[in-house]
C-alpha cells in the first residue's frame, strides 16, 4: 500500500519535473521539500492534534477520534468573546494601518532623494528591530511615569498622568508600531513604479489635489493596499506580544489563549482546534478581501 | 486657492514629519535610557554612564542569549539564502507547473500568525525529539526568511541580463561553470542583502523562538521579553540597543548593496 501510493507520488513529482524543457525545477526541489516537510506535514499534524480527545492528564488521549473540541471552544461564552474582541481590534488596527501606510507611502514617492531616504529609513528601521524591543520603547513611552506623562506634568498641561497603557488605546499604539512599517513598504513598492506625470495631467485638467489622488493614485495602488490589509489583519489576529506589554485581562486576544491553553493547561487539542480557527478566520479573510477589491477594480476599470 | 494650496502643503509635511518622528523617536528614547546612571529608568537620563553596559558584558544570562541568538541567525541565514537563491533561479529558469505551487506556498508562513506557527512546530518537534533545541528554532525562522530571500533573488534575477549567461553557454562554459563565472558576479550583491535580511529576521524573531527554545537555547528577545514581563532594568535598555545598533549596520549594509529604495521595495 504504502509502496504503491508512494511510487505515485513519484511519478507524479516526475511528471511535474518532465513538464519543463529544461532542468530549472531541481533548482526548486530542496525548498519543495522543506515546505513540505517542515510547514504542511507540521499542518496536517496539528489538525490531527485538534482531533483527539482532551485529557486532564498530559497532553491528549492517543488512538482518538472526536470533534468534541471544536464544538467545547466554538460553543464557549469566553471564546467567543475573545474571537469578537479579536477581530474588532485586527479590523480597527488594519485600518489605521493602511491609512497611515497610504499617506506615509504617499510622502516617500513625492519626496526628494534625501528625504527620501530619511522616511524609508523610518520604517525599515522598525520594520527590522524585535517586536520586543518596540513594545519595551512602547512602555517607556506611555507608561505613567513614561515620556509622554513626564512631558505633560512637567510642563502643566496636565497635573495628574493620562492613562497610556494597560489599555485599548496601549495596545493599538502597539500594534500599529508593529504593523505600519509593513503597510507603508507594501504601499510604496506599488506606488514606486507609477509616474507622477500622470497625476499633473489630471491636475492640469483641473483635479484639485484630494480629487487627483482619489481618481488617480488611489486605484493604482490597490493591490498595495491589498497587500498592507492582509499583512496588518493577519498580526491583527495573531496580535500577541501587543496586548501580552501594554494590555490587560481584559484584552486577551486568541494568540494569548492560544498560548495559555498550550503552555499552562497543556490542553493540546484545545489549542490546536483554536489555532486551527484563527488560520481559517486569517485564510478566509483574505480572500473575502481579494474578493472585494476585484469588484472594485473591475468597476473602476468600466469608469 | 493659492492659500489653500499652501495650508494643505504645510499639513502634509507636518503629518509625515509627525509620523518619522513617532517612528523613530522611540528608538532613541531606548538608546538614551541605556547610558543612565540610576538603576531605575528615567527620560531624559539624569547622569551618563556605562555602567549598565559593564553589567551586561559581566551577565552570563545576557551572553549565552547573545551565543543563542548568533547561532540561531547564522544558521537561519545559511539555510534559506540557500533554499530561497535555489528557488528563485529555478523559478526564472521554469515556467512548469510546481513554480505555480510552489510561490504561494513559500509566501503561506507569512501570513499566518506566528503563534500558529509557533504551536504547530511545537507538537511537530516534540513528535520528532528537535523541541528546545537550534534545529528547531533554525527551521522555524527558515519559514519566515526564505520567502523574503526568494523574492529579493526574484527581483534580482529578473534585472539580470540572462544573454550573458547564454553567450557564455555558447562558447562552451558548462552550466555550473557559467553560473560560477557570468551570473554570480553579477548578483553577488543580491545574495549578500538577501543574507543579511535572513540574518536579521532571524535575529529579531520572539514568538517562535518563545515558544520553541529552551532555558538552555532561549535567544535575546526571548531573554528580553521575559525580563520585560517581570521588572524593567537598564540591562534590558542596553541589550535593546545592541539590536537596535545590529539592525542599523544591516539596513546600511544592505543599503550599500542594493540600495535603499531597492530594498524597502523587496521586504
Amino acid at each position: 500500500m504504502s509502496v504503491k501510493s508512494s511510487s505515485g507520488l513519484f511519478t507524479r513529482v516526475g511528471e511535474i519535473l518532465k513538464d519543463d524543457s529544461n532542468r530549472s525545477s531541481l533548482l526548486l526541489l530542496p525548498v519543495t521539500v522543506f515546505e513540505l516537510v517542515f510547514f504542511v506535514v507540521p499542518m496536517l499534524y496539528l489538525l490531527r492534534i485538534s482531533l483527539y480527545e482532551q485529557t486532564s492528564q498530559g497532553a491528549f488521549k492517543e488512538g482518538t477520534w472526536t470533534l468534541s473540541t471544536y464544538a467545547d471552544v466554538i460553543t464557549s461564552g469566553y471564546i467567543q468573546d475573545l474571537m469578537w474582541f479579536t477581530f474588532k481590534f485586527a479590523i480597527i488596527s488594519t485600518a489605521i494601518s493602511v491609512a497611515i501606510g497610504v499617506f506615509y507611502a504617499y510622502a516617500i514617492w513625492r519626496a526628494e532623494q534625501k528625504l527620501r531616504m530619511l522616511l524609508l529609513f523610518g520604517v525599515v528601521l522598525p520594520l527590522l528591530t524585535t517586536l520586543v524591543v518596540k513594545l519595551y520603547a512602547g512602555v517607556l513611552l506611555l507608561s505613567p511615569g513614561g515620556a509622554i506623562n513626564e512631558v505633560l506634568i512637567s510642563t502643566g498641561i496636565r497635573s495628574e498622568p493620562i492613562q497610556l497603557m494597560n489599555n485599548f488605546l496601549g495596545v493599538l499604539i502597539g500594534q500599529l508600531y508593529i504593523t505600519v512599517p509593513y503597510s507603508v513598504l507594501a504601499i510604496y513598492s506599488v506606488l514606486s513604479t507609477m509616474d507622477w506625470e500622470i497625476v499633473e495631467a489630471a491636475r492640469d485638467l483641473g483635479a484639485n489635489r484630494v480629487r487627483s489622488f482619489y481618481e488617480v493614485v488611489l486605484p493604482e495602488i490597490v493591490p498595495g493596499i491589498a497587500v498592507a490589509s492582509v499583512i496588518s489583519f493577519a498580526w491583527g489576529i495573531g496580535a500577541y506580544s501587543s496586548p501580552a506589554i501594554l494590555g490587560t485581562a481584559r484584552q486577551t486576544t486568541f494568540a494569548l489563549e492560544v498560548e495559555s491553553l498550550m503552555l499552562s493547561e497543556f490542553n493540546w487539542p484545545a489549542a490546536a482546534a483554536l489555532s486551527l480557527i484563527m488560520l481559517l478566520v486569517v485564510l478566509v479573510s483574505i480572500i473575502v478581501l481579494f474578493r472585494f477589491l476585484d469588484s472594485r477594480g473591475g468597476e473602476t476599470d468600466y469608469v | 486657492m493659492f492659500k489653500r494650496e499652501q495650508i494643505e502643503t504645510a499639513a502634509f509635511r507636518i503629518g509625515y514629519i509627525t509620523l518619522v518622528v513617532m517612528l523613530l523617536l522611540p528608538l532613541v528614547i531606548i538608546i538614551s535610557t541605556s547610558i543612565t546612571e540610576s538603576s531605575y529608568l528615567s527620560f531624559p537620563p539624569k547622569e551618563i554612564s556605562l555602567q549598565w553596559y559593564q553589567k551586561f558584558l559581566e551577565s552570563d544570562q545576557w551572553l549565552t542569549a547573545m551565543k543563542n541568538s548568533l547561532i540561531t541567525s547564522t544558521g537561519t541565514m545559511l539555510l534559506s539564502t540557500t533554499l530561497g537563491v535555489l528557488a528563485a533561479l529555478g523559478v526564472e529558469g521554469s515556467r512548469g507547473k510546481l513554480s505555480t505551487y510552489l510561490v504561494p506556498l513559500v509566501l503561506l508562513p507569512l501570513l499566518i500568525p506566528a503563534v500558529v506557527t509557533a504551536v504547530t512546530l511545537l507538537t511537530f518537534y516534540s513528535k520528532l525529539g528537535i523541541q528546545q533545541s537550534y534545529l528547531g528554532i533554525i527551521l522555524a525562522h527558515s519559514l519566515w526568511a526564505t520567502p523574503l530571500v526568494f523574492f529579493i533573488m526574484q527581483s534580482v534575477f529578473a534585472r539580470f541580463d540572462w544573454s550573458l549567461r547564454d553567450a557564455g553557454l555558447d562558447l562552451g562554459a558548462s552550466r555550473i561553470r557559467a553560473f560560477w563565472e557570468v551570473v554570480l558576479p553579477g548578483v553577488r550583491n543580491g545574495i549578500f542583502a538577501s543574507m543579511l535580511i535572513a540574518f536579521i529576521i532571524s535575529l529579531q524573531e520572539f514568538i517562535m523562538a518563545l515558544f520553541l527554545s529552551g532555558f538552555d537555547t532561549r535567544t535575546v528577545p526571548v531573554l528580553a521579553y521575559i525580563s520585560l514581563r517581570e521588572i524593567l532594568d537598564p540591562l534590558v535598555s542596553v541589550v535593546s540597543t545592541v539590536m537596535i545598533g545590529a539592525a542599523v549596520i544591516i539596513v546600511i549594509g544592505a543599503s550599500l548593496a542594493i540600495g535603499l529604495n531597492q530594498l524597502s521595495k523587496n521586504l
